[in-house]
């Protein structure tokens, strides 16, 4: 069990790129714990990317189940996630972010409404979960941090879209 | 470090924000918070400002005459020391919704409500939109409801409110999800 710091922009980790777990062995199940127990540690957190606590492999934890927007929408409790992909996504959904490591910021960003990510799981098998709703939003969120995107990167309108439409 | 509170508005055209920050850097200005944007034909800016030495309007001497002379209107505001910092604000984010047909009081009428129960503004549009025969007026609020006021009891009230004016209002938590 290890609480890590999370680690807050301008940190240049933030913004490289993770790399692939080869082997799932116990240096990423300790990495799993300690994104668990980081989120956890920080309360009000409903995922964590690996880059987030400095280490730039493919792993991301998630779990809305305990938040009070989560909780009332369908959803798959604690992920861990290693390796992820999305390989399929419907819809298009407008959603308010923040990031634990941007404090004191948040934007309008364009998401997917539902998607399919293929992950292996802490027993190392190959897993295909399809997510909808605010789960959703966390996994795209936590997978665009191994890209090290941030949702910075994907603010799509400034407050209100309706006054700048084009007509 | 003093701060001051910058707002400049004209005619719209390409070039006012570079003109603006240019004078800002050469004087050694910086710019902290700013929100700009076009209403109406009217480009405005509004920005929070800090310079090291300048501690009044004086201290600028003649740095802004350049926009004047480009018909643009500049006001600075000196701000009182901690005038920059902004309280927490603590509670839930919503955003009402206001549009109906045009008519007088739209406005002041919904913002008492909000005034009257303490429910902070933190930011408001207002377009009016349609064409002249038949005008219609959109009014965007984000605030933030204080703690003890639940987004049910903002739509009680509103239901009256709508009935009184005649225009249609809606509410909803957009409260920024962490992640």
């Amino acid at each position: 069990m290890a609480v890590k710091e999370v680690l807050l922009y301008p940190d240049p980790l933030l913004k490289k790129m993770s790399d692939k777990i080869e082997v799932f062995d116990e240096g990423a199940e300790q990495l799993l714990q300690d994104l668990v127990d980081t989120m956890v540690d920080a309360g009000h957190s409903v995922g964590i990317a690996a880059p987030q606590i400095g280490e730039l492999r493919r792993a991301v934890v998630v779990d809305v189940s305990k938040s009070k927007l989560g909780k009332k929408q369908k959803n798959h409790g604690l992920l861990c996630m290693v390796n992820p992909e999305i390989i399929e996504r419907e819809g298009e959904t407008v959603v308010r972010e923040g990031c634990m490591s941007v404090p004191e910021y948040t934007g309008n960003v364009t998401r997917s409404e539902l998607v399919v990510v293929q992950f292996i799981n802490r027993d190392g098998e190959l897993q295909v979960v399809r997510s909808e709703g605010f789960e959703a939003i966390a996994i795209q969120h936590e997978l665009d941090h191994l890209d090290g995107k941030l949702f910075l990167d994907r603010v799509s309108s400034l407050k209100t879209d309706l006054f700048r439409r084009k007509k | 470090m003093h701060h001051f509170a910058l707002t400049i508005i004209g005619r719209d055209r390409p070039g006012i924000v570079s003109q603006v920050t240019e004078i800002l850097y050469q004087t050694g200005c910086n710019i902290a918070d700013s929100s700009c944007s076009i209403l109406g034909g009217q480009f405005s800016m509004i920005l929070i400002i800090s310079h090291p030495e300048y501690e009044n309007r004086e201290s600028f001497g003649a740095a802004f005459s350049p926009l004047e002379e480009g018909n643009l209107s500049v006001f600075l505001r000196t701000l009182m020391p901690d005038g920059e910092k902004r309280a927490a604000l603590e509670g839930e984010l919503c955003m009402i919704s206001v549009y109906g047909a045009d008519k007088p009081g739209i406005v002041y009428r919904v913002t008492k409500e909000l005034g009257d129960r303490k429910i902070n503004i933190t930011d408001l549009n207002t377009k009016l939109i349609g064409d002249e025969s038949r005008p219609v007026y959109v009014m965007m609020i984000e605030a933030i409801l204080p703690d003890g006021v639940e987004i049910e009891e903002v739509e009680g009230w509103v239901e009256s409110l709508k009935t009184e004016m005649g225009v249609d209002i809606s509410v909803r938590s957009i409260t920024a999800v962490e992640l």
